[in-house]
């Protein structure tokens, strides 16, 4: 095969490449681009023209219509999903950080291989069949409609655990052993010299347990008494389950329970999908 | 046991950083757990009471016993099968295309098409698929019209409703996979390809015979995790078919939370206890089934 004859098929190779990976993103991105254009085309347009890929015209009265759902404001919603992803995820990081950190630094304590395997098995468990178990005991604790019920079951998560205890497996045995020798308490060396490094790790559980916990439903819908602790995927799911809800509405809803964490994706795109597949790996 | 203490005593720091840790996993996770196996003991009407009343496997007995049960408990299975081997297959796919050197410009951008879905809130995605599957409103059907297909019965025929439902979960979780079997392609010895490539293999080869079995950790994680996933499917039944049509998407752990709605807590928390047997089953046998192949 002469010079010209492989630069020829190698362009060839990358254009096919590209003709093949270009539709697949287009059509994973398709659903947000028709979301959007729901928000501003009436009920009627999209029926005459399904496939049309722009609006007629920038229609705003959809927010409008999501002023109240379920006779509750959507800023009730939105600082509910707000205040109960951010108090999760600050909860969940602290707690997390510190458990996994003891029982990889000292497994062989009494209880912890226990309480590690309790662990497990929970995460194992099939997550909405334990949400059902779980409505008994906030009831049973007297936690049934409240904010804090809510936040203390969303902290925990795998993910979570999983990036901390692969971190703390890999810190260097050398710096507890210098700290030590310096004369540090246990608690000294985990908050002034353990978790400075790992910093990044904490940044990376973080931003995912927020990702995590934005999207939760389920467990907020049991927890809840009544509509004003619901947060915006509860919020959208109601509004999904009422006949005769306007499309342009869910819509609407659909789009504002999702461009948060939309945006914080794409800002911190490399650190989230880096971070997912670790926790996943656990090395 | 006395040594047991005093060595807990003397690390007692260690007992109190784990202590909200602990506390958390056994309110949110043991203790239900052993209250869902307990209440699946006992008779529905008094289960939450104070003195609940034994009735040892009667519950057991009567979702197995089920026609209904035993027929979701098979479309679980069913629609797990097929959404792994889709999801893992196309992530897999999805994977080595992106990983092409070629694609260097475009790379970033294919993973975050991809991988937003996955971080979309679930109830979001579904919503808008819902209505993508629309008959007369969605996309879908009007786009095979477009093509000259024939009207795709979304999530109203029992016909399709199954891969429509396997559609709307492979968007949203699918760019999870392909990032694990992405980040298992970036720590892959290259230097075996240069010289499978020197010996004259070609791409096919090299891909059957040099780059697979390297992806072992990630094929083991991906089929225990999705596994798990698909065998809990539920989200999705709830925002686009309530169980149906006729019964078709009645997924376990749908089916027993229904159960819970109505009180037949002693039922529910049986198929609980059913499906997570069968959860930990297939993911064990998931991971033996990695390990034999390789030894192979």
């Amino acid at each position: 095969m002469s010079a010209a004859a492989r630069r020829w098929r190698s362009m060839l190779t990358t254009a096919a490449l590209y003709a093949l990976a270009v539709p697949i993103a287009l059509l994973f991105l398709f659903p947000y681009w028709w979301m959007c254009l729901g928000v501003f085309r009436s009920p009627r347009q999209v029926l005459a023209d399904p496939l049309r890929l722009w609006p007629e015209s920038f229609d705003f009265s959809a927010f409008a219509e999501i002023a109240r759902v379920g006779g509750v404001d959507i800023w009730v919603y939105a600082l509910n999903s707000l205040g109960i992803t951010t108090a999760a995820t600050v909860l969940g990081v602290c707690v997390t950080a510190m458990g996994a950190y003891a029982l990889t630094r000292r497994p062989e304590l009494p209880g912890f291989r226990w309480l590690r395997a309790g662990f497990l098995l929970t995460i194992m468990y099939p997550y909405m069949l334990l949400v059902i178990p779980v409505y008994i005991v906030v009831f049973k604790i007297g936690l049934l409609g409240s904010y804090a019920g809510i936040v203390l079951f969303l902290a925990l998560g795998p993910i979570q655990f999983f990036l901390f205890d692969r971190f703390f497996r890999t810190l260097p045995k050398e710096v507890i052993e210098a700290a030590t020798m310096d004369g540090a308490t246990e608690a000294q060396i985990l908050f002034r010299v353990i978790l400075p490094m790992a910093m990044p790790v904490l940044a990376t559980v973080a931003l995912i347990t927020f990702l995590i916990n934005w999207s939760q439903w389920f467990p907020i819908l049991v927890i809840s008494r009544s509509p004003d602790t619901f947060t915006l995927p509860v919020a959208l799911l109601t509004m999904n389950g009422e006949l005769g809800a306007s499309f342009r509405a869910i819509m609407a809803l659909a789009f504002a329970t999702t461009l948060p964490v939309a945006l914080l994706f794409v800002f911190a795109q490399r650190r989230v999908m880096e971070g997912m597949a670790a926790g996943a790996v656990k090395g | 046991m006395i040594a047991a203490v005093d060595l807990a005593w003397r690390n007692r720091i260690f007992y109190a950083f784990v202590a909200p840790f602990a506390a958390l996993t056994i309110v949110f996770g043991v203790w239900p757990i052993a209250l869902s196996v307990q209440v699946s003991f006992t008779a529905s009407a008094s289960a939450l009471g104070t003195t609940p009343t034994y009735v040892g496997f009667a519950n057991y007995a009567t979702v197995l016993a089920d026609p209904l049960f035993v027929a979701s408990m098979a479309r679980t299975l069913l629609y797990t099968g097929l959404a792994v081997v889709a999801n893992l297959a196309f992530a897999f796919l999805a994977a080595a295309l992106i990983d092409s050197p070629r694609l260097r410009r475009g790379t970033m951008f294919f993973r975050l098409a991809l991988f937003l879905p996955v971080v979309t809130p679930d109830v979001a995605g579904y919503v808008v698929w819902r209505w993508l599957f629309d008959r007369s409103f969605g996309v879908v059907n009007a786009a095979a019209d477009l093509l000259g297909l024939p009207p795709f019965g979304g999530i109203a025929s029992v016909d399709t409703v199954l891969a429509a439902v396997l559609i709307a979960e492979l968007w949203h979780h699918a760019g999870f996979y392909m990032t694990i079997f992405l980040a298992n392609l970036a720590m892959r010895d290259r230097a075996l390809e240069e010289a499978a490539a020197i010996d004259g293999a070609n791409t096919w080869q090299i891909w059957r015979r040099v780059i697979l079995p390297q992806l072992r950790p990630a094929i083991a994680v991906n089929l225990v995790y999705a596994t798990i996933q698909f065998l809990k499917t539920f989200t999705v039944v709830v925002v686009m078919t309530k169980g149906g049509p006729a019964d078709r998407t009645n997924f376990v752990s749908y089916y027993a939370y229904q159960l819970f709605d109505q009180g037949r807590y002693g039922e529910a928390t049986a198929m609980a206890t059913l499906l997570f047997a069968v959860v930990i089953a297939l993911s064990l046998g998931a991971l033996r089934f990695v390990e034999r192949s390789e030894v192979r």
